[in-house]
């Protein structure tokens, strides 16, 4: 057994050769400072250095070269349970904020990095359907979007081509659309399965898009299903934003500072964005002026570091006029069903949460007992350890018939993982933690968050459903968790967009109300969740975003 | 409480064995996680993992302190029986001590090279060899594709 210690940070933190530089700025003054290098703010910095703004990004994490993931060393699976978990808490690395999550019925997963949290996503990414733009229209429910399915189904496409994009038209359960880059990634022999039995019940399933490379794709190459995906590709066959739109972003000139944890947003006297204050790894205060301010430190980064640049000017926070910053806090939850199917085996070959989705349940249906709806990624069963201690369910029983109960589960496990529409709720809330801090001293977000009875009714519903279709796939033991506390993954909602400055923090083209050269470009503006995946959505969002400032706000160019 | 530096006694590792291999016994030929020797593995790397000493340690504090062990002699003096009466009762009012400690005898087992063997379990990284999956078949989707669209307009 090999055991390599484990995160080898040092090791891991060279650069990838063909991002060799983070560049220089041409003057002090950039015109669009961007913080946070994850999915939302590289996708700005791509479109807009392409524009012919300069731009420089401030990210708290560093550049991860992925030939030292985990999934190159023998110990893999204990490195995901502790230097690679996607809980920060339990990870624990400097450049982390910790969470206070213990009044939260979901605890945030997320990680800081050039990347950002899809260094560790698993890259499922299904789109919203038009009716996700118009719930209060549709179902009396929540608010509507300031915008359709329609403003962005050209910025999904555009992101698709970036991202890198398998999958195939056809889908009866959404709108017709261009296609994809590369074919479906292979079902396998137990998606296959599984796609019979959604067929026998006549229930909808389609294989799931995803960017994750079927084939060779600009550069990067194909997936070799190796298996776990969410601690990083070593192949680069999953699509994160330090393989893709940054080395783009910073051929045409962005600049990258890592290891700059930004501390304030500052402001000047006629109440726009001057730049931003940062730390550096030692602790020194530096400031990066700029022409405008993009925040993209997703739906718990980007409240947090609002709220934190509080002054006499703006008591409760930055752009915070409505009240609404931190507010109606979203996650997606997960109810998590498992079959455990004899006919069966060596499930943990393919990645691990990319095989179908089902949409059967995914539109309001009134003879249901809950409003909106929820739909269904089909995740695969994982290694040795990860059996052992469960995954979403309770572990293997220790003692007498430990092993019968291990060798049920493994290989064998299919889960259908029910992602449920969370309506919106001001109750909901990221504030500042009056204790719990960075390891720069910041205060660290606190979440409060509890799950609605409609929430509750709609993640019983998918379990039922789940059995249902686990017992014609043949199952011969289920295992169901309502809600699995470790699965918030989706941070959405907490400065939500809308044309009315009293009810919504940014407009629809993610510019502050409050500041028009702030941008907001992250989950923070969603109005409502969808039942799927968030992130083309919010990528597509932030593109939509970049274009509005390069067609329509010249004066930001220096 | 102990504290997370101290060291384990001989005493300790010889309950620790013993209590491993009632976590998870031997099946057939093959030994429990105690009989393979993974308890000096196990102790290694709870010093890299500061949540699961602390479990490990209030575990076997806690066999200590069990009433019948303390009566008997330790807890190696107990039958079979009253070693998983002991462990039981750690269980239930440790639960979440218990739970890190189990998870600690777990990542030890299921990342052993001989267990791999016995499982099944290539002894390998996933990369970079991966695995085959059999490939996409457009045929599979005959069925699906015929049903009408049904997703919800909007004006
Ligand atoms: C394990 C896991 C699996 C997932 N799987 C999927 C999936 O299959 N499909 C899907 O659609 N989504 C998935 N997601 C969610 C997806 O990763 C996020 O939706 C997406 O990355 C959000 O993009 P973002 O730009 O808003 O934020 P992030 O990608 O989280 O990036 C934010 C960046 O901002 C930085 N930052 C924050 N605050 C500061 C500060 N004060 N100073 C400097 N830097 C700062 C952070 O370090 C971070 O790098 C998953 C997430 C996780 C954790
Ligand atoms: S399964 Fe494919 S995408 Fe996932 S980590 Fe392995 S090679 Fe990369």
């Amino acid at each position: 057994m090999n055991e390599t210690s484990t995160s080898d940070q040092e090791e891991q933190t060279v650069i990838a050769p063909q991002i060799a530089t983070e560049g220089q700025l041409a003057s002090d003054v950039a015109d669009i400072l961007i913080v946070g290098a994850g999915a939302s703010g590289a996708a700005v910095a791509w479109r807009l250095t392409q524009a012919g703004f300069s731009v420089v990004c401030l990210e708290q994490g560093r550049w991860f070269n992925p030939g030292f993931y985990p999934t190159t060393k023998q110990n893999w699976e204990i490195l995901g349970r502790h230097e690679w978990n996607w809980d920060p808490n339990k990870r624990g690395n400097p450049e982390d904020y910790p969470v206070n999550d213990s009044e939260s019925d979901i605890t945030p997963l997320m990680f800081a990095a050039v990347g950002g949290s899809t260094i560790h996503w698993t890259a499922h990414t299904p789109r919203f359907h038009p009716s996700d733009f118009r719930v209060k229209t549709l179902d009396g429910v929540a608010d509507d979007w300031p915008l359709t399915y329609d403003d962005l189904d050209p910025y999904y496409d555009m992101n698709d081509m970036m991202m890198g994009c398998s999958g195939i038209n056809g889908d009866p359960a959404v709108p017709p659309r261009s296609p994809r880059p590369m074919p479906p990634i292979p079902l396998g022999e137990d998606g296959e399965h599984m796609a019979a039995a959604f067929d026998r019940l006549g229930w909808h399933w389609w294989p799931s898009d995803n960017y994750v490379n079927s084939v060779p794709y600009k550069g990067r190459d194909a997936c070799n299903y190796c298996g776990p995906v969410g601690f990083g590709c070593t192949r680069k066959a999953k699509s994160s934003t330090d393989v893709n739109y940054w080395p783009e972003a910073i051929r045409l000139g962005a600049v990258i500072k890592t290891h700059a944890r930004v501390s304030e947003i500052t402001i000047g006297t006629d109440g726009r964005a001057t730049g931003a204050n940062y730390l550096d790894r030692a602790g020194n205060i530096h400031h990066q002026a700029a022409r405008s301010v993009v925040m993209a430190g997703n739906g718990i980064g980007t409240p947090r570091l609002l709220l934190m640049s509080k002054s006499d000017a703006h008591p409760d926070g930055l752009l915070n006029s409505s009240g609404l910053v931190g507010k109606n806090l979203m996650f997606h939850p997960y109810a998590m069903t498992t079959g455990f199917i004899p006919d069966l085996s060596e499930t943990w070959k393919g990645p691990m949460g990319n095989i179908l989705m089902s949409q059967e349940f995914y539109e309001t249906d009134p003879r249901r007992d809950f409003v909106r709806g929820y739909a269904y990624q089909l995740n695969r069963g994982s290694g040795p350890l990860f059996t052992a201690l469960g995954g979403a369910h309770q572990p293997v029983k220790w003692g007498a018939g430990h092993h019968e109960d291990f060798a049920e589960r493994f290989g064998h496990a299919i889960t259908l993982a029910g992602i449920g529409e969370d309506l919106p709720e001001e109750h909901n809330t990221v504030t500042l933690d009056e204790q719990l801090t960075d390891s720069s001293g910041l205060p660290a977000p606190k979440i409060n968050y509890t799950l609605s009875e409609n929430s509750h009714r709609m993640m019983d519903h998918s379990i039922k459903s789940a059995t249902t279709v686990l017992q014609e796939a043949g199952a011969t033991r289920i295992m169901a968790n309502p809600l699995l506390r470790g699965g918030g993954w989706h941070l959405m909602g907490t400065a939500r967009m809308g044309d009315d400055p009293e009810r919504s923090v940014v407009d629809k083209w993610c510019q502050a109300h409050d500041a028009d050269n702030v941008f907001i470009v992250d989950g923070s503006v969603f109005v409502t969740a969808g039942a799927v995946n968030p992130t083309p959505t919010l990528q597509a969002i932030a593109l939509r975003a970049a274009d509005y400032i390069a067609h329509e706000r010249d004066d930001l160019k220096g | 409480m102990p504290t997370t530096d101290r060291q384990l006694t001989d005493v300790d590792r010889v309950v620790l064995t013993r209590v491993m291999d009632l976590i998870i016994p031997s099946t057939g030929d093959f030994p429990g996680a105690g009989g393979l020797g993974l308890a000096e593995r196990l102790e290694r790397a709870s010093m890299r993992y500061g949540r699961l000493r602390s479990g490990l340690l209030t575990v076997l504090d806690a066999m200590s302190l069990d009433i019948a062990s303390r009566i008997e002699g330790g807890f190696a003096a107990l039958d079979e029986e009253r070693q998983i009466a002991a462990i039981a009762s750690v269980e239930s009012d440790l639960p979440i001590q218990f739970s890190e400690f189990v998870e600690l005898v777990y990542e030890t087992y299921y990342t052993d090279s001989r267990v791999y063997e016995h499982i099944g379990w290539a002894d390998r990284p996933p990369q970079p060899e991966g695995f085959d999956l059999k490939p996409w078949d457009p045929t599979i989707l005959e069925k699906i594709r015929n049903r009408e669209p049904f997703w919800r307009e909007v004006s």
